[in-house]
């Protein structure tokens, strides 16, 4: 296991109620830089909130949250310059609907690191070509296909220069035809070495793309392994009984 | 037309029904009416004695005059109640109790009180205390905007909270803070979808504008009521006035269609996912879903 100082995310001793609902119990999870750890559990297991977490889009009960080192700030400029270097992948993409797929992108960088408009948008441009949607630049979100919205919202994620990036289930909202080319993209900026923490159902994905698989099940990390021991010889009877009844 | 998915089609019997009640009800309206329009001849309603001062080109100028007023006044409360609309909707959104607890209060206050009686109270008590005479024209501009601005602040929060949570986390996420995410991304969105609502407003925002001859604000139906007392034909200065308001608001009406038209043309290309989106083309199906029945029958 990674030391501390190596780690970019670190969740200590991490616990989180909603309303009577123990949803996150003592959660204790490290991300090493460079490392792509996929989250994996059965429904309701507390894998996004946990995500949601680490950006502070959930806030915690007790327990502690470090990101890069510092401790997660919990509100203003500190908190906002978190999150700017935090990207994150959301299910339902979450494209800003008003604004052209190019401004989504540039939208960051144009008012959080006051880049000029051209420097903004030639970036812009640039990461949609490496996500493969270049020629739906002017297009608006509702106009593109949710596999091309994903991709869409990695390139706006990627616009920042995160630190790392958060996936939360990012292909479990697409039609299944899609879900390979939003993985694609994924699976490339894990080869350029992206930090990532990926909560997703593809366990194929995991298998080739993830450093580190971690199962959460009822609100806990049951198991953590190399995705090569944990899909051949899991060591807890509830990961041996998601995985029979995930990979039929 | 948007009934047809509401009810069932209706079968023999109450197809049946519907035509007797229809039948029935249109003459029993003929008969009413006939029987007022024989009373108001009867005293000389529609003598072209009381309807040819309405021709005059002085009355017209005179009444045109009102309009005018009533138009201008309008538009200046128009856009001091978007204004004030917006700050209050976005200081009632805000985190902060001490900024949103007022907001509440004045909302609340402001679409409580009967525009009339506002228009009163700024009359009488904004000379006693600040020792400034209002005009009839800002008193009237006054009134409208305090009682407009605070329900065009519950439309455009309205607007707001219906946009999903997902547009805020996602500013958010990329480092937006509170105020660059409402401005940015949240209000732009909402004033879209609520740009119908505001014009609905604005209809009402005109209609009260009448109520300004109280404070003596020379509006349309002020000057109507002078040339009325004048030519002493009330009546039908009233029902000319009256179409103007009507000519006028429906034509407000007719443009909130069209944006709304549009605004659905545009949400479906890039707003799918709202249901803001799908009326149109449920509108159209069902349209053409009526036409083919009337078609059939």
């Amino acid at each position: 296991m990674m030391s501390m100082s190596d780690s970019i995310i670190v969740l200590e001793k991490v616990n989180k109620w909603f309303g009577p609902a123990h949803v996150l119990r003592d959660i204790d999870l490290s991300v090493g830089f460079g490392e792509v750890v996929v989250v994996a559990g059965p429904s309701g297991s507390g894998k996004s909130t946990m995500c949601r977490t680490i950006n502070r889009l959930e806030t915690i009960n007790s327990g502690a949250i470090r990101v890069n080192g510092q401790p997660l700030p919990e509100e203003g400029k500190e908190l906002a310059n978190l999150r700017s270097e935090v990207g994150m992948v959301f299910q339902q993409f979450n494209l800003f609907s008003h604004l052209s797929i190019l401004d989504n992108v540039a939208l960051g960088p144009l008012k959080v690191r006051k880049q000029s408009k051209a420097e903004a948008g030639e970036r812009a441009r640039w990461l949609l070509d490496r996500v493969g949607i270049g020629d739906q630049a002017q297009k608006y979100p509702a106009q593109l296909s949710g596999g091309q919205q994903q991709r869409a919202a990695i390139a706006r994620a990627l616009a920042m220069d995160p630190k790392v990036i958060l996936f939360d289930e990012p292909t479990s909202a697409l039609d299944p035809e899609m879900i390979n080319e939003v993985l694609d993209v994924i699976g490339k900026l894990a080869e350029d070495g992206m930090t990532m923490l990926v909560v997703t159902h593809e366990m194929g994905f995991a298998r080739q793309v993830a450093d580190r698989v971690v199962f959460m099940d009822a609100g806990q990390i049951v198991e953590q392994a190399p995705p090569e021991i944990f899909f051949t010889r899991p060591e807890t009877a509830r990961a041996r009984d998601f995985l029979a009844k995930i990979l039929k | 037309m948007t009934t047809a998915n509401l009810f069932d089609q209706p079968g023999p019997k109450a197809a049946r029904r519907i035509t007797l009640f229809t039948i029935g009800a249109v003459v029993l309206i003929a008969i009413v009416v006939a029987y007022a329009v024989m009373e108001l001849a009867a005293r000389g309603q529609f003598d072209a004695a009381r309807w040819s001062p309405l021709t005059n080109p002085k009355l017209i100028l005179f009444l045109l005059q009102g309009l005018l007023n009533t138009l201008g006044a309008a538009a200046v409360s128009l856009v001091l109640a978007l204004v004030m609309g917006i700050g209050l909707a976005i200081g009632r959104l805000s985190d902060v109790r001490f900024v949103r607890g007022p907001c509440v209060v004045i909302v609340e206050l402001a679409r409580a009180a009967p525009v009339l009686l506002s228009m009163l109270f700024l009359f009488l008590a904004f000379p006693l205390a600040f020792h400034i005479d209002l005009s009839a024209f800002w008193t009237v501009v006054l009134a409208l905007t305090l009682y407009n601005g605070a329900a065009i602040a519950e439309i455009v929060r309205a607007g707001v909270l219906t946009l999903p949570s997902g547009q805020q986390e996602a500013a958010y996420a990329i480092g937006l803070r509170w105020w660059p995410t409402m401005r940015l991304v949240l209000l732009p969105q909402a004033l879209r979808v609520m740009l119908p609502g505001l014009i609905g407003q604005l209809i009402v925002l005109i209609k009260d504008s009448a109520l300004g001859f109280i404070v003596g604000y020379q509006e349309l139906a002020a000057q109507a009521q002078s040339a009325a007392l004048l030519f002493n034909n009330p009546l039908q200065t009233y029902v000319v006035v009256g179409l103007v308001f009507v000519l006028l608001n429906s034509a407000l009406s007719w443009v909130s269609t069209y944006v709304s038209g549009r605004q659905v043309g545009a949400d479906s290309r890039d707003q799918a996912i709202t249901t803001v989106g799908l009326e149109p083309e449920a509108a159209a199906a069902l349209r053409a879903l009526d036409v083919e029945r009337r078609m059939g029958r």
